[in-house]
């Protein structure tokens, strides 16, 4: 069947490949020739500056800060998303009475808006008002009130907590689907032969799941890379840029101060930057691929 | 056929005066106050508008503020601007420079409307670069010192005191007890906008500038970095947290009695009216013997470029700012100065000293890239809260602000 | 696989009700500022129950206005959920089965756009979909959301098909199927979860998706819930309690969703349809 319906996969590829490359690459083309203009909004009439506006980036102390805070919130929110989502995944794999309702309910934090999300955590994470503080103040973790969101110290970490919050149950409920289709035969086969259950779970139920864990963290990856709500509701990039990130530089230049050139500068390194990212994990792959294939 | 022509022609000719009316459509946006039912006010304004004029018709849309800006900058690059709307003071010179709105210098004249109709800073706010781009709508003045009656009264604080800058120390340092979770003054420096005129009413007040009259920067003088030294020395009279807290965290304080004296514009007052609380106000602080000057705000409303119905959109603005509409459309005080009086005796407590704090307050610096300024004076004012030493932090923001160019 | 003992189990239930208390404490939060009349103001330390619970927040949440922008999330989220699960399926699986180079450089760089920042091209987004007179419709959102979460998907059942070996095709081809009813009758039964995943994903991303639906709606007709989220936020303050209440209401439907699906989700559990 396969050569004789070649031009099939092209049909069923055309949908996805047309509005993608009308509706987000020519834009993105449009915007990176932009970065080389002096675009502004107060300037009608751009002119041709070529690499100025990068130069100018890069002379900016921010430009250093906001690739490391970016690399960091991402690093760390697709870790711990992915880790306890697959925890998670585990827990609800099993068929007691409460997994139904429970398997509902993780979705919640997911599907809550954006904004809320960020509205309520600024609001727990609150000095005076917030749950987190009165909660480590009456456990005795604490003996006073932590500004989480005021000190260039504990805001990022804090943002990243919210952000594993709101997210997780996407790993979860993908990690839940490729539990589903693990081969039963091979499981069975692993329990006869001994093996016990962490066992199993590392040498036969993970590498069943490969190229789900694979696409999940290129995807998470790209999505948090991107993820503008959390980091600005909470912060809007602050303390003196501790927080800030490429989305919410992105935006503040050009929404906030009517800077569309810069925007377009950050807009161009932002892909840049998350490209180096993906090449790393790509590279740590399949040298961790060759390494497995030579112990045999 | 020369015959069809010409009842063809005279035909045509006589069509406007059957009366073939064009209803035009002016499309207006405004920023959405959710703090009251103003959207109801507006839409009868717009009634009684529409029986006045019958060949227009309006069409309102009210945007959230959070999405304004956004959603207002997108529609104007997008080439699908509104007919008239509102901007914020501090956009104008931005939106003039981008040639996105009409000058209104001729009309006005025309229609006599002039400077003395409104405030000296809303109307100077809406000049640039020498020409008139706007009407001011409504105005409000950063800050006045909202302070809980009850807590003074405990602690023996005389209220006029804390219109000095002596005076709000000691009262800081007399009602604050973080144990209790008491504090004294609602200082706030997060990204936002409240956080630079909060700012900006200190250094003016203590007869400092943001930015001088030839444009260099004011930040540095030794009354500015005096202000910022000062609010400096405030910092422990204040909740924790300062470099994230919002105008807004501080009022939810307020409100829980938690906070003595918080800084908000006359606005606020419809809120502390709703809430249980024993509150009164002084006009802001300065140093013993000066008086007190706050920042200006407010909205203006302009006409843009690429409507096909200018003269539409001047009838319309015209209603909005007269005498005896102005105060109907609004939920910040009118601009212009009659209506504003009648509003404020109507709805606010203490209109005389509402007006005195306007008429002594000055507008942010008027620059078509004063947003990126904004942003300079609120890692400033961050860096100064941070322990910085304030004439560094002013020198460093100082040097941002000459790198504008 | 059942040979956990009841201790074991109960263990394992326990556990679950823990990460129910974990997950749900800022909703516990958020429900207990949404039961919190607007004049009542917050307590310190903070309190998980109001003092004086009232509904009037739900009511106030539940205007017509938020019926209406109901309506609009609901049209928009299931129509881009079925256009795009459709065309992923059908995608994935002539990805799986007829991939070639030239094929996987193009899906690569398909999903590459996925990187791209939206704050950064929103502006000529819009500008297009204005020259083509779409803005303030549907059709912008769903055009928009189509091209966004396709990729994903397609990466997605890819991903989840992967593993489908070719035998099975080649048994049913045995059996005289042609290639779309092995596609219907033997592939898809098996990608159930992957699908249900995906679905779940596209419809999630979509209902609460602010940016474009920001930027594409003008009038209060067309826009949508996360959008009409901001009415509760002026300039001078957020209506906590209102906004809460709005977003347990929106949150809601898309669990209920989810909770009638789950069934679907883990029917695999007792498929042997490896053995058939």
């Amino acid at each position: 069947m396969h050569h004789r319906h070649r031009w099939l996969a092209w049909v069923f590829l055309v949908p996805a490949m047309i509005p993608v490359a009308i509706l987000m690459y020519y834009p993105m083309v449009g915007t990176a020739i932009e970065s080389f203009y002096s675009t502004s909004f107060i300037n009608p009439n751009p002119q041709f500056v070529g690499l100025e506006l990068y130069r100018k980036l890069f002379a900016s102390g921010e430009f250093g800060t906001i690739v490391w805070n970016s690399c960091i919130w991402t690093v760390f929110v697709v870790l711990f998303q992915n880790l306890f989502g697959f925890a998670v995944a585990l827990l609800l794999n099993r068929e007691l009475p409460t997994s139904g309702l429970m398997r509902s309910l993780v979705l919640l934090p997911w599907v809550l808006p954006g904004v809320v999300a960020a509205i309520l955590w600024r609001f727990m994470y609150d000095p005076q008002l917030g749950l987190i503080n009165s909660f480590l103040i009456r456990i005795g973790l604490a003996s006073e009130s932590q500004a989480w969101l005021a000190e260039p110290g504990t805001a990022m970490g804090a943002a990243i907590v919210a952000a594993i919050w709101k997210g997780f149950p996407f790993s979860t409920v993908v990690y839940l689907a490729a539990l589903q289709n693990v081969d039963r035969e091979q499981i069975e086969a692993a329990t006869i032969d001994g093996a016990g259950a962490l066992r199993r779970l590392i040498h036969v139920v993970i590498p069943s799941m490969r190229e789900v864990i694979a696409i999940n963290l290129v995807l998470t990856t790209m999505l948090t890379f991107n993820y503008f709500d959390m980091i600005w509701v909470l912060t809007r990039g602050g303390p003196q840029n501790a927080t800030h990130i490429f989305p919410t530089k992105i935006y503040e230049l050009g929404f906030g101060q009517f800077r569309f050139g810069e925007a377009a500068t950050y807009g161009v390194f932002s892909i840049l930057v998350l490209a180096v990212l993906l090449a790393l994990y790509f590279l740590a792959r399949s040298a961790g691929g060759r390494r497995s294939m030579a112990r045999g | 056929m020369l015959k069809t022509a010409l009842i063809a022609a005279l035909l045509g000719l006589a069509m406007p005066t059957y009366g073939y009316a064009q209803e035009i459509v002016l499309r207006f946006w405004d920023n959405q106050q959710t703090e009251s039912g103003l959207s109801q006010y507006q839409l009868e304004a717009v009634k009684s508008f529409e029986a006045e004029n019958s060949d227009i018709k309006v069409e309102v849309t009210t945007v959230p503020y959070p999405e304004y800006q956004q959603r207002l900058l997108t529609a104007v690059q997008g080439g699908n601007a509104p007919d008239v709307s509102t901007i914020d003071q501090i956009w104008v010179a931005a939106f003039a420079a981008a040639g996105v709105i009409e000058p209104l210098d001729e009309l006005a004249a025309s229609a006599k409307i002039s400077a003395d109709t409104f405030f000296p800073g809303a109307w100077a706010s809406a000049n640039y670069d020498g020409r008139l781009w706007g009407i001011p709508f409504n105005v409000d003045v950063w800050q006045f010192s909202f302070y809980n009656e009850d807590l003074l009264n405990a602690a023996a604080i005389d209220p006029a005191s804390l219109a000095t800058f002596e005076g709000l120390k000691a009262a800081g340092e007399k009602l604050t007890d973080e144990a209790a979770g008491k504090y004294g003054i609602g200082l706030f420096a997060h990204k936002g906008e409240d956080t630079v005129v909060v700012m900006d009413s200190f250094i003016f007040s203590n007869g400092g500038q943001v930015l001088n009259e030839d444009g260099s920067c004011g930040l540095t003088s030794e009354a500015s970095v005096e202000a910022l030294a000062y609010l400096q020395s405030l910092a422990p009279y204040a909740p924790r947290g300062i470099a994230n807290a919002s105008s807004g965290d501080m009022r939810e304080l307020f409100l829980n009695g938690s906070l003595a004296v918080e800084f908000w514009p006359a606005l606020e007052q419809p809120t502390l009216q709703k809430s249980a609380l024993n509150w009164d106000f002084v006009i802001g602080t300065a140093p013993e013997g000066k008086t007190p000057i706050g920042t200006f705000g407010g909205w203006n409303l302009v006409v843009y470029s690429d409507s096909p119905h200018k003269e539409a959109a001047w009838k319309f603005i015209q209603f909005l700012t007269r005498e005896d509409v102005n105060g109907k459309v609004v939920d910040l005080i009118p601009a212009n100065v009659k209506a504003a009086d009648a509003f404020l005796r109507a709805n606010r407590i203490g209109p005389e000293r509402i007006l005195e704090h306007l008429d002594n307050a000055a507008p942010r610096p008027l620059s078509p890239r004063y947003l990126e300024v904004s942003d300079i004076q609120v890692t400033l004012v961050q860096d100064v809260f941070a322990g910085m030493d304030p004439k560094e932090a002013a020198e460093k923001a100082c040097a941002a602000v000459d790198a504008l160019g | 696989m059942t040979g956990s003992s009841r201790l074991g189990r109960a263990g394992l239930a326990l556990c679950q009700i823990m990460l129910a208390l974990v997950i749900l404490v800022p909703f516990f939060w958020m429900v207990s500022v949404s039961l919190k009349p607007g004049t009542e103001p917050f307590a310190i330390p903070a309190r998980l129950w109001p003092d004086n619970p009232t509904l009037e927040n739900y009511a106030t949440a539940f205007r017509p206005e938020f019926r209406i922008y109901f309506v609009n999330s609901m049209v928009v989220s299931l129509s881009t959920v079925l256009i795009t699960v459709s065309l992923a399926l059908l995608a994935a699986y002539t990805f799986t089965r007829m991939q070639t180079r030239m094929i996987l450089i193009c899906m690569s760089l398909v999903i590459a756009a996925q990187m791209f920042p939206a704050s950064a091209i929103i502006i000529p987004i819009y500008k297009l979909m204005r020259s083509a007179n779409l803005l303030n419709t549907y059709a912008s959102l769903i055009l928009a959301y189509i091209t966004v979460t396709l990729p994903v998907a397609i990466w997605m059942l890819r991903a989840f098909m992967a593993r489908l070996p070719v035998e099975l095709d080649e048994a049913a081809a045995i059996d005289g199927c042609g290639p779309l009813r092995t596609f219907f009758a033997v592939i898809l039964p098996l990608c159930r979860p992957g699908i249900v995943a995906t679905a779940v994903f596209v419809l999630i991303v979509t209902w609460q998706e602010f940016l474009f639906a920001l930027s594409f709606t003008s009038t209060r007709e067309m826009r949508t819930l996360p959008v009409g989220i901001n009415d509760f936020i002026g300039q001078y303050g957020i209506r906590y309690g209102e906004l809460m209440a709005s977003s347990v209401l929106i949150s809601l439907p898309v669990v209920a969703i989810f909770f009638l699906l789950q069934r679907q989700f883990v029917a695999g559990l007792t498929a042997g349809a490896l053995r058939g």
